[in-house]
């Protein structure tokens, strides 16, 4: 680079009540540039853009230089700050939902921005300008701008909000991760926004994501941020051909692909860490096959191997061409699993499956219109849809949580149409037969309860067991979701998201069910977990020949994970098929648009 | 839809927060009532009931530390057993309207449907009543002295009280852990108590202590107007009203009951705040 960065962050420190957040992140951004700050929970990626913009929350500090075209942002006074938020650099946040004042109307979240400019002094000129901010992030219908903030779309929100952060014409936007609350299709549509905008204003932008090949897709240089640590910097083409950290090796291979099935996902194993839990060595060396002594006895610094190529990992010289190797052999493709054949009885059939809801002025709204699904035993099929689709509603009814208003279901030859109409035997019975995974980690556990007492209350479900019966059996299962045997006395408040869904997977199993309805359960988990836990559905499946039903709408999960595919649209399925057809050769428009918003 | 959940505080960020000092206080001054209304008879100096005629009211002393009443009773002693009736008649009406309230609000709030609108206008019905208004008449005309006040009081505080568990309920409702529960087949009561019931107490708790506060007034008021305890009983309340009339000879006799309701409400009143914002703050 030969101009001087527009922004540059020198050893930028977060922490909060002494414990670390972050430690000394040093980047640097130029005019025009676009860079993705990339990484999982807790990494420290939100507080540094916070930091940035000198937003952060009460009780959380930050020491280094954050230096804005010569200027020291840290050191400024708050008045003069204010003119640099907004002016110069803009932030857009996450939540479309919260983003926006619930009271104000949308464009006036736009005109707010605009008011003090004294061209913008009379009414008319202001609201022609709101329209024409609104066009420029594709709101083209003027009626809009008078809607209330919750009478608008996810999408929409998250438009208003980056048509007010762009106001009053920043030279640097930060968006953190704004796609993330969003549907897929929608998730596609806001990228492509910012990055148009941010060409045509010729901005620079600072995307924060969790998404490796989302920020591969849509910025110049990427810096990988673990633990609150700079793990590695380089080029968007050059990190995604060859990445220098095995972290970042191991992020990307643990994103499922969605282009080919592979027999097992490259996970990394473990959690992620607090800042400070991993201080004084390589941030990474926990969960690093390749860690040796001389990882775990200082914190490496980031050095540069190759111009504009920077890693913080002291061994990349020595195991450059094991990581490749393992690149290599995870891109084998698997061959495409044999659905079994039709002439086997299915275990869960739905036929014509209508559910309404009461909706607003007495009107029911439709959730399913007519659903008939199948699902043969040992077989694994991805039930895909994005919100409103109706997909949660249809698990639900299946495991008798909510009661179809018609249509029937059939749930291992018995009727299952109704739980409340069945016998207790056959609706114990069903109850054994048919489990569900939930999609929240946080809280699909008793917070009151401990593990041990989670599970056991499962275990009683089906019959009386001695206290020893009770406990082999909790070892059993805590072994199958590969915990260890003493987190039966922890608390899921002491546990990660990861492990609190393994707990889940094991309370559903308590039962011996020959099918697990699965509603999102690995969307919520940071990608190097949820290939651990889309193993774990993997193997349980080889091991115990469970049947799934697997509600996503990520298609590389599913894709992972199902031998065929209903795709799901306003309460009808709109496609079905074996996996590998849907996604190679998508028929339906609605499933076109879902293989198309996958970043790439 | 995935959501990415980033923890803006980090886990133990803010461990074990030293008890603030006001709270050390009131916990101190409410154990200095119960210690009072359980062992009056042997810290008191004298009997609360033994008149001296002769003396009549006079202003604190050697002899009486608070001085005496226009019937020459020891006021120091009256307001040592008067902690007797400060403390079980608003246990009794917390601890009742909760149990009722708990069960109301659980029934309503996990059930809804019928059960919950009969619940909720019954308690529509409770709350536009004017309450103090109805104790008044109640006690008056029914009479009975303080058990009737406290009765009044349990029927009045459970209106309220089943909102305040019902709201936490359908708070708890809609979780992941209770459609598991449901879906592995629990039974209905073992989701209300052993689910739902742990995961709202914080919050009933913080609320029984505040409801403690709110029945100790009201029954301080009641037997000013001479429609709680029997007269002659030693009680808060039934002092201010005996002693109105020597405030100038013997002010103590007043002002001390006084300070002791203001103090034992206040005290609940910021015990309860503390409870409530510890309690939701996990």
């Amino acid at each position: 680079m030969t101009a001087p960065p527009m922004l540059m962050l020198r050893d930028l420190a977060i922490s909060a009540a002494g414990r670390a957040i972050t430690t000394g992140t040093s980047l640097d951004i130029a005019r025009g540039e676009t860079i993705a700050i990339v990484g999982e929970s807790g990494s420290g990626k939100s507080l540094t853009a916070k930091a940035i913009a000198r937003l952060l929350p009460p009780g959380v500090s930050a020491t280094g230089r954050v230096t804005y075209d010569g200027i020291d942002l840290l050191a400024l006074p708050e008045r003069e700050m204010q003119q640099i938020r907004g002016r110069r650099l803009s932030l857009m946040l996450q939540d479309p939902f919260t983003m926006l004042n619930p009271l104000m109307k949308s464009g006036l979240h736009v005109a707010e921005m605009l008011r003090d400019r004294p061209e913008f002094r009379d009414r008319a000129a202001l609201k022609a300008e709101v329209a024409r901010r609104l066009t420029e992030v594709g709101i083209t219908d003027p009626d809009v701008a008078e809607r209330m903030p919750f009478q608008l779309s996810g999408g929409m929100s998250q438009r208003i909000s980056l048509a007010a952060a762009l106001a009053r014409d920043p030279e640097l936007l930060i968006a953190d991760e704004p796609s993330t609350a969003l549907d897929v299709t929608t998730q596609a549509e806001i990228i492509k926004l910012l990055k148009r905008v941010q060409q045509s204003r010729g901005m620079s932008l600072v995307l924060i994501t969790h998404n490796l090949r989302l920020a591969f897709s849509t910025c110049d240089r990427i810096y990988v941020l673990y633990a609150g640590s700079l793990l590695e910097v380089g080029t968007a083409r050059a990190v995604e051909a060859d990445p220098f950290h095995p972290y970042t090796l191991g992020l990307l291979l643990s994103e499922p692909p969605a282009d080919k099935r592979v027999p097992k996902l490259i996970a990394i194993r473990g959690k992620v860490p607090g800042a400070d839990e991993v201080a004084g060595r390589c941030v990474f060396s926990d969960r690093c096959d390749w860690a040796m002594e001389t990882c775990r006895v200082a914190a490496p610094v980031l050095a540069e191997l190759a111009p504009d190529r920077l890693t913080a990992c002291i061994r990349r010289t020595e195991i450059a061409a094991e990581m490749q190797a393992l690149r290599g052999s995870a891109l084998a493709a698997s061959d495409p699993p044999t659905p079994p054949g039709s002439a086997i009885q299915p275990i869960v059939r739905t036929a014509n499956l209508v559910k309404n809801f009461a909706g607003r002025h007495g009107r029911a709204v439709q959730a399913l219109k007519g659903v008939s699904i199948e699902l043969r035993p040992g077989e694994s099929v991805g039930l895909v849809g994005e919100s409103g689709s109706g997909k949660t509603t249809l698990g639900r009814t299946l495991v008798g949580l909510e009661t179809p208003t018609s249509g029937k279901i059939e749930i291992g030859g018995r009727d299952a149409s109704d739980f409340s109409a069945m016998t207790a035997v056959d609706r114990a019975a069903t109850r054994r037969t048919i489990q569900m995974v939930f999609q929240d980690p946080y809280s699909t556990l008793n917070p009151r309860h401990s593990v041990r007492r989670s599970l056991s209350e499962a275990i009683g479900t089906i019959g009386r067991f001695s206290e020893s019966e009770i406990d082999s059996r909790i070892a059993e299962l805590l072994r199958e979701v590969g915990l260890p045997e003493h987190y039966g006395t922890r608390r899921p408040s002491s546990l990660s998201g990861g492990e609190r869904q393994r707990v889940a997977i094991a309370r559903a199993l308590s039962v011996n069910p020959k099918i697990l309805v699965c509603d999102e359960p690995v969307s919520a988990l940071d990608v190097s977990v949820q290939a651990q836990i889309l193993n774990l559905f993997k193997r349980l499946q080889s091991e115990l020949g469970l049947s799934y039903l697997f509600i996503t709408h990520d298609l590389a999960v599913v894709r992972q994970i199902a031998e065929r595919i209903y795709v799901l649209y306003l309460g009808e399925i709109v496609e079905h098929g074996p996996a590998e057809d849907v996604i190679g050769r998508p028929q339906h428009p609605y499933t076109k648009r879902l293989i198309d918003s996958i970043p790439r | 839809m995935s959501l990415h959940v980033e923890v803006a505080r980090p886990k133990g960020v803010a461990p074990r927060t030293a008890i603030p000092a006001a709270i050390v206080i009131a916990f101190v001054i409410v154990a200095i009532v119960v210690i009072c209304a359980f062992f009056g008879g042997s810290i008191a100096p004298d009997s609360p009931f033994t008149q001296r005629l002769q003396v009549g009211d006079v202003p604190p002393s050697a002899e009486f530390l608070a001085g005496t009443d226009l019937l020459g009773r020891d006021v120091l002693s009256r307001v040592i057993h008067g902690a007797w009736t400060a403390l079980v008649g608003p246990v009794v009406v917390a601890a009742g309207a909760f149990s009722i309230a708990t069960v109301l609000g659980l029934l309503s709030g996990y059930l809804g449907g019928a059960v919950d609108s009969a619940v909720m206008r019954w308690v529509d019905f409770m709350l536009a009543l004017p309450g103090p208004l109805v104790a008044i008449v109640v006690v008056g005309v029914v009479g009975g002295g303080y058990w009737t006040a406290v009765t009044v009081l349990v029927i009045l505080f459970t209106a309220p009280d089943t909102r305040i568990v019902r709201s936490a309920v359908l708070e708890q409702r809609p979780r992941p852990y209770i459609d598991a529960a449901r879906a592995l087949g629990v039974s209905k009561t073992r989701i209300l108590f052993i689910h739902i019931l742990p995961n709202v107490l914080p919050i009933i708790l913080a609320y029984v202590v505040l409801d403690f506060a709110f029945a100790l007034v009201n029954l301080a008021g009641l037997s000013f107007l001479g429609l709680g305890v029997e007269p002659g009983t030693p009680d808060w309340g039934r002092m201010l009203f005996e002693n109105r009339t020597i405030l100038f000879t013997n002010p103590v006799a007043l002002l001390l009951p006084a300070t002791m309701v203001i103090l034992t409400a206040v005290s609940m009143n910021l015990i309860g705040d503390w409870l409530f914002a510890r309690f939701t703050r996990q």
